[in-house]
């Protein structure tokens, strides 16, 4: 699975980080940090963030299309 | 009725039950004056687009006004100044920025990720417990059963409000959630009211909080009021009491209208509660569309700071603005079949908790009771039905949802 959050979009709204703590962190206001390859285990947590985002700005693909390993 | 009174149909109890139709006629225009000089904005594109303008104020509410006691030291010395001091502290849904921002702050601190999520399993109890009661029962009344008990108690457990007292409370919670309603705060005994609620309210808070400093626990309130340092300054005592009388209204009040509207969305539309029932990871997507489709909070209210160009339309300074969140979430422009109810379209980009820095500071919590309420809900009371559609409605036009909902029940798994 591969994480890709447009931070162009991203308004700090921090609902991914009560959605899926171990993946994403908003440090200070604004700045999200987030890890872009979580195991597959996070998997309904993360899709949680996905979802709750108020401005639609993460999406989830399957590794493989990044060019990683299937997990 | 012509367009420039359509808001007193929104606010007319009758459509209360189905107030949609009178929305797609506001969407005609992203922008219909009002005959009274308010702006009601309902295109999903106006909405976005004004929900971070800077340029709209939340500072609307009108002074306070404490009634006549016949006392002249109270109506000429003391409430005078209560007044000033309480116009000067509103909590932070009525506050712009910079102090809204430092107040958000504060409880942004307290709300953490942990206490949040920690929650989870308390709320996964509460309901069990709540629907155990209705056994025996064939019929559940949803909002005195579950939907108003589950998020008090949480929001009590969550700040450190003794639920015990929440008898006491509950009719003053009552009073400020309808004093948000425009027709509300239009009325001088209404406003009279709400100050003297206010009042009550606020002497609670003031001996709870005397009691947290006393004995700090591990709970909101007790962090709240934390004295400040000059290394870490707090919230002063009158911010700290409307920001606590904010938190606890905002959690009996909303959270309601999202579990019921919940039950009753999926019991006119039996095959979703059906596929919810066999796959629970349906919820949180099921939950988005929800809030979509019946937000808790159909409005809010603004004020303009300066002129506003929007739409084609010239919303003069210092005028009411009417944001009417419902309606942007059934934008056709938005949303294809914006009508239905389909909880697997992808695309569900709502105003469900609002929108820009009054974003719903509950909305993690609110998720975490709705998805767990509604899916032990459709998990355990076998062969549900509505007992009468529509339900009876609240009173309340922006803070929206049914007075108590009927299931007949076949029994309790």
């Amino acid at each position: 699975m591969r994480v890709v959050v447009d931070l162009n979009r991203c308004q700090g709204y921090a609902q991914c980080c009560y959605a899926a703590p171990e993946a994403f962190e908003l440090r200070g206001h604004e700045i999200l940090f987030y890890d872009p390859a979580p195991p597959e285990e996070a998997r309904p947590r993360i899709e949680r963030a996905r979802l709750a985002c108020p401005v639609r700005a993460i999406s989830v693909e399957p590794a493989a299309l990044a060019g990683e390993d299937a997990p | 009725m012509s367009d420039d009174t359509l808001f007193a149909e929104v606010l007319d109890p009758g459509n209360r039950a189905d107030p949609y139709p009178i929305y797609a006629r506001f969407r005609r225009n992203p922008v219909t004056r009002q005959r009274d000089g308010a702006y009601v904005v309902s295109t999903h594109a106006a909405i976005r687009s004004l929900i971070f303008d800077p340029r709209l104020s939340s500072q609307d509410l009108p002074p306070s006004r404490r009634p006549r006691t016949g006392n002249p030291l109270r109506d000429w010395i003391l409430n005078p100044i209560k007044n000033r001091v309480a116009n000067g502290h509103r909590p932070l849904i009525f506050r712009d920025p910079p102090d809204h921002d430092t107040l958000r702050g504060f409880v942004m601190k307290e709300f953490t990720i942990h206490r949040v999520n920690g929650l989870h399993q308390r709320v996964v109890s509460h309901v069990d417990k709540l629907i155990e009661a209705c056994r025996g029962r064939d019929k559940v009344c949803l909002v005195e059963d579950l939907s108003y008990p589950l998020p008090v108690a949480i929001i009590c457990e969550l700040l450190g409000v003794p639920e015990k007292d929440e008898p006491q409370f509950h009719d003053w919670a009552t009073r400020l959630a309808t004093a948000l309603e425009p027709d509300a705060r239009r009325d001088e005994d209404t406003r009279r009211v709400t100050v003297t609620t206010f009042d009550a309210i606020a002497a609670y808070m003031r001996g709870l909080i005397r009691e947290k400093r006393r004995h700090p626990a591990d709970d909101m309130l007790s962090g709240l009021a934390r004295r400040g340092t000059p290394d870490q300054p707090a919230m002063g005592d009158v911010d700290l009491i409307s920001t606590a009388v904010l938190l606890l209204v905002a959690g009996h009040e909303t959270t309601v209208n999202l579990i019921t509207n919940g039950m009753l969305t999926l019991l006119r539309h039996p095959d979703e509660l059906a596929r919810l029932k066999a796959d629970p990871e349906r919820a949180p997507q099921l939950i988005e569309e929800l809030l979509r489709f019946e937000p808790p909070v159909h409005f809010r209210t603004r004020k303009a700071l300066g002129e506003i160009e929007i739409a084609g339309t010239t919303i003069p300074k210092g005028a009411p603005v009417i944001l009417l969140f419902a309606a942007g979430n059934r934008d056709p422009e938005r949303f294809t079949d914006p009508d239905r109810f389909d909880p697997d379209r992808d695309d569900v980009q709502h105003f469900g908790f609002g929108g820009g820095l009054h974003y719903c500071v509950g909305a993690p919590l609110a998720r975490i009771e709705a998805e767990i309420a509604l899916v032990r809900l459709c998990q355990r009371l076998r062969q549900p039905s509505l007992l009468a559609d529509p339900p009876p409605y609240r009173p309340g036009a922006s803070l929206r949802g049914p007075q108590n909902l009927g299931i007949r029940i076949a029994g309790i798994v």
